[in-house]
């Protein structure tokens, strides 16, 4: 039971990046539109998150150097301000989003509109990172997030033609009425939420924070290989289920009370309670993260102290960046801007800068210089390469995809 | 550190220094180089860390633009990057190591706005890790 516990720094990074706002209606939608035909990519983008995470946290396990000190390192002053430039902007995006999430959320518990719950939910987020433990604040969300398993369980009851299910997520076919470019737009948003590099600035600083040595890789991988797979789980088991319930009949989703729609159906009054409850901690967890981000990446890029191993005062402007960069992301959603949209944006813009990122957690996770004998390994290596030769495509294809569709409408 | 001999823009220069006492006191932002009095040769004399050794080394609109944002913000009668010692340091390996604490260093020569103006005042601000 201890170990399971453990594992909790891979359940909030995961279900953080898998299953926040952005991706619980772009799950929904790709489900209720192109049905199963998009699960390969979850299933992709899961192996690679699975293989740079792991990179990551053994590096900050073994070296104590988290991913964006890498990347300062090994890519140099200019080409790190452009990372971290973009790397920023698209995790405050997120942040902003997912702020207005858990309002959104608390708007379908208590029909009071979102917009009130802003402020209080933004001081929330800044409370839990000024205040309560590391350790703590990971079990509490991630372990509540658990509650999107009423996904899976939902998919169950409904009982559906699993052998069909599975062929055609084994056979995918562009439905008629959908174009090309929009399946692959669809894809690369799914790719990108599945890698977006927030999970990777959170999962390594994290393992530091939790102060892992090179006496915890086991539970550093257990906290990659059970995490991530499980937060795949999760958006594939709501993808399923919009595609055998909304997709025959022809609803569509664009908003979150849409992607609760089919567990509602399904479950009832009590399934929506703990559905709810899910997407609380699943949002309120990814604000979490991209708060705790917004502040590493300037920390590191920068040299500064960060990190809650040490008193606030001792690491003051690590705080003040995600203090401002809560109240900014405030006030981005305050402004009725629609947070899934944000969202989507931020997703596919993250593909865009993909590479910058996961190139050099590989170059370092081959430096026995830092790693010693945890070097990487030739399968590893081989299949970190493939990956950023998709990610290298997928950084180009990304932003005249999103003109050529309309950003998929 | 006297007389090694290392790729400076490889092993040192963007590397994490850490005090002392294990605390992040910045990065390695430039290198100043001296000249051997007798054979000629450069060496590094000292690191310079902090945003207007950064911006200067970066260049361009944005480089410059930080440099001297960062020069206006902090009227010292020493102007230029904050420079630390290559005496100082201990060991360079996947930090930069020095033996002084980071209250000691050039870089901490102004007063820290963020610290002594909002972080400090906030109520738990000093609270003890656990």
């Amino acid at each position: 039971m201890k170990k399971l516990i453990e594992i909790t720094l891979g359940i909030l990074t995961a279900i953080g990046g898998f299953v926040d706002i952005g991706d619980l209606v772009a799950n929904a939608e790709s489900g209720a539109r192109f049905k199963m035909a998009l699960a390969w990519v979850v299933v992709v983008g899961v192996i690679g998150i699975c293989l740079f995470a792991e990179m990551a946290g053994r590096v900050a396990a073994v070296s104590q150097r988290p991913v964006f000190s890498l990347v300062r390192e090994r890519l140099g002053a200019k080409v790190a301000l452009a990372n971290l430039g973009a790397s920023f902007f698209i995790n405050f995006l997120t942040l902003a989003a997912e702020i207005a999430g858990v309002a959104l959320a608390l708007e379908l518990a208590s029909s009071v509109n979102y917009l009130l719950w802003i402020p209080l939910v933004a001081f929330a987020v800044w409370l839990v990172i000024w205040r309560v433990r590391f350790s703590t604040m990971e079990k509490v969300f991630g372990l509540l997030g658990l509650c999107l398993l009423v996904f899976a369980v939902a998919l169950w009851r409904f009982g559906p033609d699993w052998g069909a299910l599975l062929s055609n997520a084994a056979h995918p076919t562009v439905p008629s009425g959908e174009g090309h470019p929009t399946y692959f737009y669809f894809a690369i948003a799914l790719f990108g939420a599945a890698m977006t590099p927030y999970e990777v600035f959170f999962f390594s600083s994290g393992a530091i924070e939790e102060k892992w040595t090179k006496k915890d890789l086991v539970v550093e991988r257990m906290n990659v290989y059970i995490g991530f797979p499980l937060g795949g789980l999760l958006s594939l088991a709501l993808m399923a289920l919009c595609s055998v319930i909304l997709a025959p009949r022809g609803i569509t989703v664009s908003t979150l009370s849409q992607a609760t729609l089919p567990t509602v159906v399904v479950m009832g009054k009590l399934g929506l309670a703990v559905l709810l409850v899910g997407i609380f901690a699943a949002t309120f967890g990814a604000a979490l993260e991209t708060g705790f981000s917004a502040g590493y990446t300037v920390a590191q890029y920068l040299g500064w102290q960060w990190g809650k191993f040490v008193r606030p005062k001792e690491a003051p402007r690590f705080h003040l960046v995600v203090l401002v960069s809560i109240i900014m992301g405030a006030f981005l959603v305050l402004t009725t801007i629609d947070p899934i949209k944000v969202t989507e944006y931020s997703i596919v813009l993250a593909a865009a800068a993909l590479p910058l990122t996961y190139f050099p957690i590989l170059v370092v996770a081959n430096d026995p210089s830092y790693m010693g004998e945890h070097v990487n390994g030739r399968v590893t290596n081989a299949l970190a390469s493939i990956y950023l030769g998709i990610l290298l495509i997928v950084s180009v294809a990304t932003i005249p995809l999103m003109i050529l569709t309309k950003a998929g409408s | 550190m006297a007389g090694q001999k290392m790729d400076a823009g490889l092993d040192i220069l963007d590397v994490q220094i850490v005090d002392k006492d294990g605390r992040m006191s910045g990065v390695v932002d430039d290198l100043d180089f001296s000249w051997d009095e007798e054979t000629g040769a450069p060496y590094v004399s000292s690191i310079l860390s902090g945003p207007e050794a950064l911006g200067t080394r970066l260049g361009g609109r944005i480089g410059l633009w930080m440099a001297s944002v960062h020069a206006r913000l902090h009227d010292r009668e020493d102007p230029g990057p904050a420079k630390i010692s290559i005496g100082v340091v201990k060991k360079i390996s996947n930090h930069v190591e020095i033996t002084v604490s980071r209250e000691d260093l050039d870089i901490s020569r102004s007063p820290d706005w963020a610290r002594d103006t909002i972080i400090s005042k906030i109520p738990g601000a000093d609270r003890a890790v656990e």
